[in-house]
């Protein structure tokens, strides 16, 4: 049989953002495939050398549309280490709050994205309608849908009185509901379950070979979660479960990312019924003396790592930001070899990809 | 001259162009309708597939330098020929324009010239995204189409006639084909589907896959009209099973038969419809593999019964 | 891990060179070690202590030199610190014990110029097709 080449991207229904593969096809499998990224490098380590740390800290959240708070969480974390200042338990605990809204609306958003590749429409639909309520109270807090701005160096510049708690817990608990459906669906309907189990395996081996992170990671059976192995902002006051499956296939990383956000919810309950009184921020001086810090945190799609040098000026001598979305590409033709030309959607899409993270 | 006219009115007007042109629209409209509402989304106003045939109407119709220009615009005008054909035969009330013995027979070949059609304009365009577009549509054509014949003839086996009228006549003397073979009527149902390529097999169209499958490279007027055949395809599929298997227009109640032939049409939409929210879309080859080893054995087994009921 | 147990194994790497390690904010500790050590420091961290997981490698400009930092996680955070000379910094590739490292490798190299001996595909990762040739992240003198 001859062997077809299949441009996926730079521009594809099946992507969000530009990304290169060129897909060798014979007849409906896929041998190989050439991965080619870097469409949307803005040179975001460069700039950073050319900011003051708290302009960068504008410049961290626009890394990426979707988890831009755990990047300027990760990245205040740095610089506050580097400065020594003990940020207040309160505006931990709001930025821990900030995280998980964020985890579930970035995991409500995959699903959505995933059932729409596979020609699930109405779970597509279902899945964004109910990631409004997160949007919602994401916007209450702190002005934005996507970009929130709510970490400054030294804390955060939100804050909630009792009543608007009472509010989102209403809604959480409503959110919940329709996640708990969504489980349901995953679980049971045979449809979704015929396009997802057994696409995109990856074995643990793989897994540790390629230093994967994220639902990914844990999808294949590899049990690792900073939240919990280097608890930072209020993790370590929290109580909750690291999901992990066997499978390692798309079916199992969708079952982590549905239960994950489930855990979050339960997160979010703790944290705002266990919300500390206290201020918000802590002076933090422009310039930050001398050292290195090496901040991780897990993003919605993993560890997210910054390393951080300073040299006494107001001014990074460098940032080093590695997201957890390069880990996962680096297993795409692996995941794509022999795979049938209709599932090359669902493999993309089962390993969330965040382009913009990736090429910075 | 009053032939000459009638014959011009019957193309033209009922139940030709312009009566299927008005319910392709109206059925698009409902089918996007309760999707939306079945979805949590509200779904496009009453006049929005007009305006999208008048929009892509007049835009600008470009094809790749190696398309056969001349085939690809030859094309959807096959498609929407044959539909247009089909419905001459297929009673819309009590009379069909042009019944005659075997006619299920033409309309059944007439309705499969527009897959091949499909197929074509994606062989003939040229690109990556049509040629593999193509080949799906072909081998989901196989899937289905066989079954689905199977189905349609049991009717015809048990009433004795190859003529849609006269099935639809004899329904209403006995009783409805749906129940007397429902195995028949949902093998004639998915292979519908199939052959209407709508969720949950709108496999050649998968757009997160390969772009538009066939009709990647067609814009303007031809991807207009390649919209609106299958517009009135849907239309002629839903007249055909609603005469083989519901018992067409004919009733023993006392109301018009437009309105009878109306309301068991719509529900048929409707189900097709709800059918197609529910799933996930399958992979072309679990569709082959569904067609050849649970629906072919099917229609077998409902043929044989059949031939063994007449039989008797 | 035991990350003084693991420092420890690491000295005796490279037992005649000067190898210092210390402690830094948010956990790490920073073992720095010369270039041609490195590669048996990652092999002795991967099949002895079973530590696999890369986190990233840095690449900078310090002024004087090239440094490279290699960060490690194991339920404890450590950095490899090494340092390559500006004119034609080369180090041996570790995608032959951590396949993992391959992306982070090329990217090192087309921002710094650091050429990874033995990589199996050291293209650019990041850059355009039509880059002038600059390496980003080395500042001007």
């Amino acid at each position: 049989m001859t062997r077809v080449t299949i441009p996926i991207g730079p521009q594809h229904p099946a992507l969000k953002e530009p990304l290169s593969f060129l897909l060798t096809v014979e007849g409906e499998r896929v041998m190989e495939s050439a991965l080619r990224i870097g469409y949307v490098h803005r040179g975001l380590e460069h700039i950073f050398q050319n900011r003051s740390y708290v302009q960068n800290v504008h410049v961290v959240e626009r890394i990426c549309g979707i988890c831009s708070h755990i990047h300027t969480t990760a990245y205040c974390q740095g610089v506050e280490a580097l400065l020594e200042l003990e940020v207040p338990p309160r505006a931990l605990y709001l930025r821990t709050l900030l995280c998980e809204l964020e985890r579930i609306h970035s995991h409500l958003l995959w699903l959505g994205v995933l059932a729409e590749h596979i020609g699930f429409t109405t779970i597509f639909m279902y899945a964004w309608r109910d990631r409004e309520i997160v949007l919602d109270i994401m916007e209450e807090l702190s002005g934005g849908r996507v970009a929130h701005a709510v970490n400054v160096i030294g804390g955060v510049r939100i804050d909630l009185d009792q009543e608007h708690i009472h509010s989102i817990l209403a809604r959480l608990d409503e959110l919940e509901r329709q996640v708990e459906t969504f489980l349901g669906v995953i679980q049971h309907e045979r449809t979704l379950q015929a396009r997802t189990r057994g696409v995109g395996h990856l074995s643990a081996e793989q897994v540790r070979r390629y230093c994967v992170v994220g639902p990914v990671a844990r999808a294949s059976g590899v049990d690792v979660d900073m939240r919990r192995d280097a608890p930072y902002a209020a993790y370590a006051w929290l109580d909750f479960q690291v999901i992990t499956a066997e499978e390692g296939d798309v079916w199992a990383r969708t079952m982590v990312r549905v239960l994950e956000s489930i855990e979050s919810l339960h997160i979010c309950r703790q944290l705002l019924n266990e919300l500390p009184v206290g201020s918000l921020t802590v002076r933090a001086s422009r310039r930050v003396p001398p050292g290195e810090a090496v901040s991780r945190c897990e993003a919605p799609r993993g560890e997210l790592v910054y390393y951080i040098r300073s040299d006494g000026s107001d001014r990074p001598a460098r940032v080093k930001v590695r997201t957890p979305t390069l880990t996962t590409l680096i297993t795409l033709p692996d995941q794509l070899r022999g795979v049938n030309t209709a599932d090359v959607p669902t493999v993309l899409s089962g390993v969330d990809l965040c382009i913009a993270c990736a090429d910075r | 001259m009053r032939d000459l006219l009638s014959a011009l009115f019957t193309l033209l007007i009922f139940p030709g162009f312009g009566f299927l042109f008005v319910c392709a629209l109206v059925f698009q409209w409902i089918d996007r309708q309760v999707t939306a509402r079945l979805q949590g989304r509200i779904g496009p106003p009453w006049f929005q597939p007009l305006a999208d045939f008048v929009k892509l109407m007049a835009k600008e119709d470009v094809l790749p330098v190696n398309a056969h220009e001349r085939a690809c615009a030859a094309l959807p005008m096959v498609s929407l020929a044959a539909v247009l054909t089909t419905v001459l035969v297929i009673p819309i009330g009590r009379h069909a324009p042009n019944a005659f013995e075997g006619d299920l027979i033409v309309a059944l070949f007439l309705l499969s010239l527009p897959a091949l059609a499909y197929f074509l304009a994606g062989w003939l365009s040229v690109s990556v995204f049509s040629v593999v577009g193509g080949s799906r549509a072909l081998l989901q054509y196989f899937a289905y189409e066989v079954p689905f014949l199977m189905a349609l003839g049991g009717p015809a086996i048990l009433c004795g006639s190859w003529s849609i009228s006269r099935i639809a006549v004899q329904q209403s003397q006995t009783v409805w084909m749906m129940f007397v073979q429902p195995v028949g009527f949902l093998l004639a149902f998915v292979g519908l589907i199939g052959k209407l390529k709508r969720s949950p097999f709108d496999i050649p169209k998968a757009k997160s896959e390969i772009g538009a499958g066939p009709l990647t490279e067609f814009s303007g007027r031809k991807l207009a009209l390649w919209h609106l055949s299958l517009d009135m395809k849907t239309v002629v599929g839903i007249f055909l099973l609603v005469n083989v298997f519901l018992g067409g227009s004919f009733t023993e109640l006392a109301v018009p038969t437009a309105l009878i032939f109306g309301v068991k049409a719509l529900l048929t939409l409707l189900a097709f419809s709800v059918v197609g929210v529910l799933y996930a879309r399958l992979r072309i080859d679990q569709l082959v593999s569904l067609g050849w080893r649970v629906l072919a054995p099917l229609a077998l087994v409902q043929t044989l019964v059949v031939i063994w009921i007449g039989v008797q | 891990m035991d990350i003084n147990a693991v420092v420890a194994a690491l000295r005796q790497t490279c037992p005649d060179r000067g190898i210092e390690s210390r402690a830094v904010p948010i956990a790490d500790t920073f073992v720095a070690l010369p270039p041609d050590c490195v590669h048996a420091a990652v092999a002795l961290l991967v099949e002895h202590f079973d530590v696999y997981h890369l986190s990233t490698i840095t690449g900078q400009d310090t002024g004087g030199e090239i440094e490279l930092l290699y960060h490690f996680w194991d339920g404890d955070g450590l950095t490899l610190r090494t340092s390559l000379p500006r004119e034609s910094p080369h180090i041996a590739t570790l995608t032959d014990l951590i396949p993992g490292a391959a992306f982070y490798e090329r990217e090192v190299g087309e921002m710094l110029h650091v050429t990874f001996d033995g990589h199996p595909d050291p293209r650019a990762l990041l850059l355009p097709d039509d880059w002038d040739g600059e390496a980003p992240l080395i500042n001007e003198q």
